[in-house]
């Protein structure tokens, strides 16, 4: 964990998001894992405050929920950037330079895979094939994709995202 | 039943049964890692591998398959030997081999198993685990480079403890078992995960570098705490106990041992244990032999005659208790007493008045097949966690509706749809009253033969529900449901646990108890119990030997009255530390100060031991002969595993040696002893030694059918009005104050603390092991604060089990206390 996602997740959390998930689910059985995806979905991470929270208003240990959250890649632990910055790293893209691009997201942001700036605004992840080949070097951030990047066109793209909010 | 062949053997199962347990029961051998009795099949390991007849193609797993009629089954042959082989040489691919310094050796499966299938050479490469050790706690040693991920661990601490420490976390190679965000241990430090571990890599931490398991002389024996009588196997080497080994082929506890069972024992081993008789000559204790210090005793107690007081401690053996009624018999005084006089008065006045029994009225066992369970008091999983595991797995496996009436929350509570009855403090009686007038407003009451229905009615007029519900906090629907399921239940428990810290209105929850036990039909019905649960391992023996005042007698507190009044010529305290664990010590000072002559009896120099004239060093539970009744009413033989240190002697032969100079006879040892006792205690005439057996013995069998159904009125409770209430207990790491002198129990609870509940704790910007005064009339307290989850706002709680907190000088048998917090 960065320093800065642990000083972050040691803040108070402010609860009400994950009771108010969890008065929806209470009484259904196997709720867990809509549970989680909801509460990631409300706070952008799986804060720790709502594992203990969950494991105590669902009735099932805390470390059930550790064991679910760390099999399943979709959770996150740690804070994480208002944009994910998706590196593919499958055969197409590694042949076409894809090492390249994350140095180069590794140079100008300085984070690498499942790292988080600490402004909270960029969180970089290194994906296997994201299905768009024919684009390789390619990557995306959030839902929009870049395809045939290079150095320079990833400081434009880099550019752009600094400069909204 | 089905008929099935195993190798050729022609063999017949119960239909659940699995083919390895069809196997085992047939004395028939297959190797297993994963497989536990006591756990539900998992099928992780791969090493049962059987070949079936009917399922030809493949190998099929013996520990998850069930058996079928006509099945045929081969456990060996070329092909299984060599798949089994195969899955070892998998297992130790990434297992790294440290066994002559895993001290599992010589008691391992894998090491075993490895050597049995002569894994010599691995056909196979790859990376080595190399996490690091969990080297946070003192007790549990945690290395998952040995770990085979067979899950027992983390099965265990769920089907059986319900406290859910491990679970297997991340995937592929990088599973491995671990806590909740991977950080060290923070649980109940039971070590059931110990005694499941097929290789080393859970180990008890006491016992390393101690001894190879063939150099221990293994003595079974009954654990010397609590009430719930496990029984505890002696590994002892060099005159001491090294370690509890695991044994679940004997006793009540199907091998499962809470942290003081497991870890406790090493009081036994401590080098403060007192050896040699001390007198008090010119104001100081000081070293005497035994025939000086039982001379001056038996003169004290001969002046004394019906002026002697005795209380004694519900640790004592049976046969100790026998003698030493004897005792008092020939000294002529009829002051006798335990445990504090007062928190046993649930049986005594309770359950005698109603139900004309001073016992719980069911065994343990039956709890696990029980559909509703009202639990009272959380506090009962902290004073017989084992008994608690039963609950857990009555819940867990037989879907049982839990309620707890309690005022903190707890594991109890947090169970699968458990029902917590969360009421303010005290009010424990006005909720069971409750109960009772929902059954009969809803015409689920069992009435049938029941004496005072009427007058119990009219009693009842203030309890009605919704009025209960307002003063007590908790939801009347709550209440409602709880008396419907407890009615309706085809098996049902009341549990109810009572000890030293549990004094108030003790006798009135006995009733209120055993009204509900008959209005819902529970009392003597086959599969039903009531369980009223003593704190010690002797408490039901005390009670049923009646090491209680003789009529127009005194009890213990008329005694510390008396003695504080000068009124008193002499106690005799045995096996009890009143200083420290009674109730109001201001009124034990005084007593003690104030009495002439004061002996006490016990294994360290306690608190009140240091006011004492004489001091007689006795022997420890694992140092003795004898049996012990436990809060089922199952007699169980103590069998010693080591001798007593120096010139101890044991409670047992000093009753022998004073009644000997009074000139009275006494049994000559323990066995002609319970011979004796078992002719005139009720319950017991038909018990002789043969007949306790590897279960021990249950006195008046497995459900007591009660002798009268009487319906009393009691009155409840008033509601504490304070804006802070400090309520006094147990904790789950300690029993009475005997585990303080064990370094296991110590190193997770090693000093006394004051808990506060997270609300409070904000409001008050308190935070852990922050210093806060508790001013409470009589006194004040200090001690470290404890920030947890399970109390209410505006309640705080106290261990009862630390001299040194002095929380029995604002503590006088309050069910709470109100207190003023500073820091």
């Amino acid at each position: 964990m960065t320093e800065v996602a642990q000083q972050e997740t040691q803040k108070e959390v402010d609860l009400t998001a994950a009771n108010q998930i969890l008065d929806k689910y209470q009484d259904m059985h196997g709720a867990l894992m809509p549970v989680l995806q909801d509460i990631q979905e409300a706070y952008g991470f799986i804060p720790e405050e709502t594992v203990h929270l969950a494991a105590e208003r669902l009735n099932v240990y805390a470390s059930q929920i550790y064991g679910v959250l760390t099999f399943y890649a979709q959770f996150h632990l740690e804070p994480r950037g208002k944009y994910i910055m998706r590196v593919c790293m499958g055969t197409a893209c590694h042949v076409k330079g894809a090492s390249r691009i994350a140095e180069t997201l590794k140079d100008r942001l300085g984070i690498a895979h499942a790292e988080t700036t600490p402004d909270l605004k960029f969180t970089a992840e290194y994906v296997a094939c994201i299905g768009a080949c024919g684009m390789a070097p390619v990557i995306m951030v959030n839902d929009g994709t870049y395809g045939s990047m290079t150095v320079q066109k990833m400081d434009e793209v880099i550019a752009k995202y600094k400069n909204m909010d | 039943m089905v008929n099935l062949t195993i190798d050729g053997k022609e063999i017949q199962v119960s239909k659940t049964a699995t083919i390895y347990q069809a196997a085992k029961e047939a004395g028939i051998y297959i190797p297993v890692l994963c497989y536990a009795k006591k756990l539900l099949p998992y099928g992780a390991c791969r090493v049962c591998l059987v070949e079936v007849e009917q399922m030809k193609g493949r190998l099929i797993p013996s520990c998850t398959t069930p058996v079928t009629q006509g099945m045929i089954v081969n456990t060996m042959s070329a092909e299984i030997r060599k798949v089994r082989k195969t899955v070892l040489e998998f297992l130790l691919v990434n297992h790294v081999v440290e066994c002559p310094v895993c001290d599992k050796g010589g008691e391992c499966d894998l090491q075993d198993l490895t050597y049995e299938y002569e894994v010599v050479t691995n056909r196979f490469e790859g990376e080595k685990f190399d996490l690091p050790k969990d080297e946070v706690n003192p007790l549990l040693e945690r290395n998952m480079n040995r770990c085979v991920l067979c899950g027992k661990c983390v099965r265990v601490c769920d089907e059986v403890v319900g406290f859910g420490s491990y679970s297997f976390i991340n995937r592929g190679f990088e599973t491995k078992i671990a806590t909740a965000y991977d950080r060290g241990l923070d649980c109940e430090f039971c070590g059931q995960c110990v005694s499941m571990c097929p290789v080393g890599a859970i180990l008890p931490r006491p016992f390393k570098f101690k001894a190879r398991p063939w150099q221990l002389k293994e003595v079974n024996s009954v654990c010397g705490y609590c009430g719930n009588g496990c029984t505890v196997t002696f590994g002892t080497k060099d005159n001491e106990v090294q370690t509890i080994r695991f044994n679940d082929n004997t006793g009540v506890n199907d091998g499962n041992l809470c942290v003081r069972g497991r870890f406790g024992y090493s009081y036994v081993n401590s080098k403060e244990r007192l050896t040699v008789p001390l007198i008090r000559v010119e104001g100081e204790l000081v070293e005497t032999t035994w025939d000086t210090a039982l001379a001056k005793v038996t003169e004290g107690f001969r002046t004394a005659g019906s002026q002697l007081g005795i209380i004694s401690g519900a640790r004592l053996a049976n046969e100790e208790l026998y003698l030493l009624k004897s005792l008092a018999g020939a000294v002529g005084t009829g002051n006798l007493d335990h445990s504090g006089g007062e928190c046993y008065k649930g049986l005594t006045e309770g359950l005698q008045p109603t139900l004309g029994l001073q016992a719980s009225t069911a065994t343990f066992p039956q709890v696990e097949k029980a559909d509703a369970i009202l639990v009272i008091r959380n506090d009962f999983y902290e004073t017989h966690p084992v008994f608690g595991m039963v609950i857990n797995q009555a819940v867990k496996r037989n879907d049982a509706q839990l309620s707890v009436i309690t005022d903190k929350k707890g594991k109890l509570t947090r169970m699968p749809h458990a029902r917590a009855l969360l009421h303010k403090p005290g009010l424990e009686v006005n909720l069971l009253n409750a109960l009772c007038r929902s059954l009969l407003d809803e015409g689920l009451a069992k009435i049938e033969g029941l004496q005072g229905l009427n007058e119990f009615q009219e009693s009842l007029e203030a309890y009605a529900v919704e009025a209960v519900a307002t003063a007590t906090g908790v939801a009347a629907d709550a209440i409602r449901q709880t008396a419907r399921e407890l009615a309706e239940a085809g098996n049902a428990a009341i549990i109810l646990g009572y000890g030293l810290p549990y004094t108030a209105q003790s006798r009135e929850l006995g009733i209120a108890a055993a009204n509900l036990a008959l209005l819902t039909g529970i009392a003597g019905r086959q599969g039903s119990g009531l369980y009223l649960c003593g704190e010690k391992s002797n408490s039901q023996g005390a009670i049923d030997l009646q090491i209680l005042p003789a009529t127009g007698a005194m009890g213990v507190g008329a005694m510390l009255q008396a003695a504080a009044a000068n009124k008193l010529q002499a106690l005799y305290i045995a096996g009890e530390d009143p200083l420290a664990s009674y109730p109001d010590r201001a009124l034990t000072e005084k007593a003690l100060n104030k009495s002439p002559f004061v002996v006490v009896q016990d294994l360290f120099l306690t608190e009140t031991a240091k006011q004492a004239d004489v001091v007689l060093p006795a022997a420890s539970f694992a140092e003795k002969t004898g049996t012990f009744t436990n809060a089922e009413r199952r007699i169980q033989r103590l069998l010693p595993g080591i001798k007593s240190p120096g010139q101890a002697k044991s409670d047992f032969a000093i009753f022998q040696a004073l009644l000997a100079g009074f000139g009275a006879s006494a049994p000559a040892n323990e066995n002609e002893a319970f011979a004796a006792l078992a002719a005139v205690t009720p319950g017991y005439e038909m018990v002789n030694l043969a007949m306790i057996g590897a279960q021990g013995y249950v006195w008046g069998g497995e459900t007591l059918v009660p002798e009268t159904r009487n319906l009393v009125p009691v009155a409840g409770n008033k509601e504490l009005k304070a804006r802070f209430q400090l309520l006094v207990g147990s904790c789950l790491y300690h029993s009475g104050t005997t585990s303080l002198h064990a370094s296991g129990p110590m190193s997770v609870v090693s000093e006394p603390y004051i808990e506060f509940g997270r609300e409070d704790a904000a409001e008050l910007k308190i935070t852990d092991e922050q210093q806060v005064k508790i001013k409470a009339a009589g006194g004040e307290i200090t001690a470290k604060a404890k920030v947890d989850r399970r109390l209410p706002k505006g309640v705080l709680f106290a261990p009862y089990h630390f001299s040194s907190l002095g929380l029995n000088r604002i503590y006088q048998g309050q069910a709470a206390i109100a207190v003023e917090v500073s820091k």
